[in-house]
């Protein structure tokens, strides 16, 4: 098992000219990415722009990518480096929007412009949360334990299962066991949720 | 067999698969859509959990920059010139900082070229001249047969400063002021160097052969 083999099979494939690699590669940091872009921007809907300009940014530049550092760590660095330049170049030039603040209509209108996060983006947001929650809590005590300590606390497989008392194969075992309970749930919500966002979003 | 499949990809997602098997499944979920829609599921898994703030758990990113890189050309195609012209600049460049550098070593040279004592001080090649520059008869024994009997050596005087005349070191110090530095540095060390023999005087014949006993040795071989 080596650290970061699986990203850097995936980087290997893409730079041979896979981009499906490149898609799983993107599926997989999408949200860490919007998350870290979000320090410096407020606004959801403009962290996903950066998030997206950075993605761009690392495929052009995965040629040079030899591996000597972690794939997310460099890809975490282009990532800061698009936020910084995206927020210095509209505090140079701040969207202008025409709209008379007396007109009440008018400045409600802007506020949402500001605020793309739509109401049917946070719902489903929501549903999905509320079903891995509740996905979670019906979870067998082992099963739980093993994947809160992988997702939320970011233990490798080895340090769980000495917090658990139990050989890293049952950690492999439990967290797979405990991904397929809450992905079995979540399956329904993807099939007809997602590409309902996709056309409002 | 899809079990152990799933439950590599799990372990996959998780950084936790051996490279081997990563090598494998990497190829697997690059072509399989259901695989790679289980792969999605388990990222949003993840970001459920940790309850980001803000982060939408749709894959909007994620369609907007697979549309975008369907439109790119593939990595492949356009890395293989890079590596190939890489490959051939290092060289090239190499090789073009080198020859630049001697060019200008040579051109530095030429401006610079440090003389001689001879050079440096016309006037001491003047006095040479007279003195040195009569041709040396070589003796009989040392002529060829067949060659004409009034050969003719070179002057031994012009070929360095070793026996510049002490006398003259006066002369010439005086008037080196007026060479270049490193010229003038150059010939002070030649007298220093060649003192025991430019401490005598040349060995001037009265016929008009000059030689030292070397100098003789030398023609004769």
């Amino acid at each position: 098992m080596g650290a970061d083999a699986s990203d850097l099979s995936l980087v290997r494939r893409v730079q041979r000219g896979d981009k499906g690699a490149f898609d799983a590669l993107v599926l997989k940091y999408q949200h860490k990415l919007v998350k870290l872009v979000m320090r410096y921007v407020r606004n959801p809907a403009e962290a996903e722009d950066i998030a997206q300009e950075a993605f761009i940014k690392a495929y052009r530049a995965l040629p040079q990518f030899r591996g000597d550092s972690a794939f997310y760590t460099w890809l975490y660095r282009i990532a800061i480096n698009t936020a910084k330049n995206a927020v210095v170049s509209r505090d140079r030039s701040p969207i202008e929007y025409n709209i008379d603040r007396n007109n009440e209509e008018s400045y409600d209108m802007q506020s949402r412009l500001k605020d793309s996060e739509t109401p049917e983006a946070l719902v489903l947001t929501e549903e999905i949360r509320s079903i891995v929650n509740a996905a979670i809590e019906a979870l067998p005590e082992d099963l739980r334990t093993a994947i809160v300590l992988r997702e939320l606390e970011g233990l490798s497989y080895e340090e769980i299962a000495a917090a658990m008392d139990c050989p890293v194969g049952t950690v492999r075992s439990r967290i797979f066991r405990a991904r397929e309970a809450i992905d079995r749930r979540l399956r329904e919500v993807f099939e007809g949720g997602l590409g309902r966002t996709e056309e409002l979003g | 067999m899809k079990e152990e499949l799933d439950s590599q990809l799990s372990a996959m997602f998780d950084d936790e698969l051996a490279s081997a098997e990563c090598e494998l499944l990497a190829r697997r979920l690059s072509r399989d859509g259901e695989l790679r829609a289980r792969w999605e599921r388990y990222a949003v898994i993840a970001a459920a959990i940790r309850a980001e703030r803000g982060v939408r758990l749709n894959a909007r990113v994620a369609r907007r920059v697979s549309v975008i890189v369907g439109a790119e050309p593939a990595l492949a195609a356009t890395a293989a010139p890079g590596r190939v012209s890489r490959r051939w600049v290092r060289p090239v460049a190499g090789a073009a900082v080198a020859a630049s550098v001697a060019a200008v070593s040579v051109l530095w040279l030429r401006t610079h070229q440090v003389p001689g004592p001879v050079a440096a001080a016309p006037e001491l090649a003047a006095v040479l001249a007279t003195r040195v520059t009569a041709p040396t008869v070589v003796p009989a024994a040392a002529r060829s047969p067949a060659g004409p009997d009034s050969y003719v050596v070179p002057p031994a005087a012009r070929s360095g400063a070793a026996i510049v005349p002490a006398e003259l070191a006066n002369y010439v110090v005086a008037h080196s002021m007026f060479s270049p530095p490193v010229a003038r540095r150059n010939l002070l060390s030649s007298f220093m160097t060649s003192e025991p023999a430019a401490a005598g005087p040349i060995a001037v014949s009265t016929d008009g052969a000059q030689g030292s006993p070397r100098d003789a040795k030398g023609s004769a071989q």
